[in-house]
């Protein structure tokens, strides 16, 4: 903000403001950041546990297969959209990275207050993934490149790979290989299957199918190479969903005459012009 | 300094501090009303939901829990028949004669309306949505009205829709632009999280005859998936209300001497 000769006028960004607007419009700006922080934590923490919530919910449903290949292509679609608005609208290069934190933020609370404190599971089995590192790199990319073609295709890419071994630090250690009743399984196996859930489907039941036995490895990596690729693709689709649904329209309200409302107000243009 | 002065026929803020324009009072109390009815449900949970919650035929489950919804259900709707009446029956109906710093003032309480809003569909749509995961993958339910249920689709979600209607019909009644005109991103971001009140029969018919397993990820909670992307058209309103302002500020500045910018 830059100080004109004027004491009553301030410059932003090469457009004049009495100095109260300016007050009142950086006033703005903090209850909108508290508005959308709200919203996108609300409204992307639904969308992400009902699509891909049970794998980030449970260290057994953290696999090799569906877990790094489900997880970006999800995830992927708000960042996607938010960024749309940030940068095309305002030019704020945060969107994806502010969206993940808002989701993180939002699955941490729960899973300290539902699943920890009231059903009684211990944080080993329960923490949720991170897609940070993931969310950088999109709006750096879309920061340098400020393109979104370019943004889909090497961004949606990192989103997906950097998926997998961003976790792996914290991820290590349940795949470590332990033997039960003379049947090998993985640390994190053995922590879900130790804790009974009555109503949820035994993940290993459900997906140890296949005669590829590994505990990562290979498949894990193609896993994430497709998840990439995914991601690639759904960030191009929202990143128009979030054009779509952030599209200026008004139309006439047919109530207005029962509202008691007399006539419209002179156009902004005429009023300044009075 | 809160002197007034006749503009057009009507009352004018002429106190240009910023306190005169955004009184945060109200949306303070409301967010700690709020936050202290989360609490309340949250801590009951806590106290009542694994001792006299786990089987609905017993009478502890009724004293506890169906009393419990009821008295939410009565609550809730007492509470949209008198905050939408008092915002209808109260509307400016004068509104082509609104001073420009008085619509400046009703921009900012506006917006407040909507971070409350915000903050009860935070409970709604991410504490108490992902929590029920903790309670029905970890017991087996026998009838729709568990615990977790009970508190999040009667307490949570329907508390919400008490403040986007709110915010919006405030919007229709107190600024001559949502007037004039029905904002679509609006519409949206309040018709979508409140139609996830109706998707709650889908969700429980296909629970009750259909999924008896608790998967969250299973097609059968995708309706709420799809109400919740509707939030995203708080964008294209954060852009009408911006557009809004802007032309407010300028006409507040030209109709003030000594401002010309």
């Amino acid at each position: 903000m830059q100080k004109m000769a004027d004491p009553e006028v301030v410059d932003i960004y090469g457009v004049k403001w009495s100095k109260w607007a300016a007050t009142l419009s950086r006033r703005f700006d903090i209850i909108v950041a508290i508005v959308l922080f709200l919203a996108v934590l609300s409204a992307f923490h639904l969308h992400f546990m009902l699509l891909a919530g049970d794998w980030d919910f449970w260290i057994d449903w953290k696999d090799r297969q569906w877990w790094p290949t489900l997880t970006p292509i999800v995830a992927i679609t708000f960042p996607a959209a938010l960024q749309y608005v940030f940068w095309e609208k305002f030019r704020l290069p945060i969107g994806a990275t502010f969206g993940i934190v808002c989701l993180l933020i939002g699955e941490w609370l729960a899973r300290a207050g539902g699943f920890y404190l009231w059903s009684d599971f211990p944080f080993s089995l329960i923490w949720p993934a991170t897609l940070i590192p993931g969310a950088i790199v999109l709006d750096t990319i879309l920061l340098l490149t400020g393109n979104f073609l370019l943004t889909a295709i090497f961004g949606g890419m990192g989103f997906g790979l950097l998926f997998y071994a961003g976790n792996l630090p914290m991820l290590a250690a349940y795949r470590l290989p332990m033997e039960v009743m003379n049947t090998m399984v993985s640390v994190g196996d053995y922590i879900g299957y130790a804790f009974t859930r009555t109503a949820t489907p035994e993940y290993v039941r459900l997906i140890e199918r296949g005669t590829l036995r590994t505990f990562g490895g290979h498949s894990a990596v193609i896993a994430s190479f497709f998840a990439g690729f995914a991601s690639t693709l759904m960030y191009l689709l929202w990143w128009y969903i979030g054009k779509f649904l952030a599209r200026v329209v008004w139309v006439p309200n047919k109530l207005k005459t029962a509202m008691g409302y007399k006539k419209d107000r002179p156009s902004a243009s005429e009023a300044v012009a009075v | 300094m809160n002197t007034m002065e006749a503009v057009h026929g009507r009352s004018e803020i002429v106190d240009r501090s910023p306190a005169r324009f955004i009184s945060v009072r109200g949306a303070v109390m409301a967010i700690l009303g709020i936050l202290v009815v989360m609490v309340c449900y949250r801590t009951y949970q806590q106290m009542f939901a694994f001792s006299a919650g786990l089987d609905s035929t017993l009478p502890e489950f009724d004293t506890y829990w169906m009393n419990l919804m009821k008295i939410e259900l009565a609550v809730i709707l007492a509470s949209y028949v008198a905050l939408w009446s008092y915002i209808w029956f109260t509307r400016d109906k004068h509104l082509d004669k609104l001073p420009v710093r008085e619509e400046i003032r009703r921009y900012f309480t506006l917006v407040l309306f909507i971070m409350v809003y915000a903050f009860a569909v935070y409970f709604g749509g991410s504490f108490f949505a992902e929590q029920d995961a903790s309670w029905h993958q970890t017991v087996v339910r026998d009838t729709s009205f568990t615990p977790s249920h009970i508190v999040l689709f009667y307490g949570a979600m329907p508390l919400y829709v008490l403040f986007g209607v709110g915010s919006f019909l405030y919007a229709m009644t107190r600024l001559p632009k949502f007037a004039e005109n029905i904002s679509v991103p609006f519409v949206l971001a309040v018709v979508g999280p409140f139609l996830i009140l109706p998707n709650l029969g889908y969700n429980e018919w296909a629970h009750a005859f259909w999924q008896i397993e608790e998967v969250f990820s299973a097609p059968v909670h995708w309706g709420f998936v799809v109400l919740g992307w509707s939030v995203l058209a708080l964008g294209g309103l954060l852009v009408q209300v911006v557009q809004g302002l802007i032309e407010c500020f300028q006409r507040a500045d030209a109709e003030t001497p000594g401002v010309a910018v």
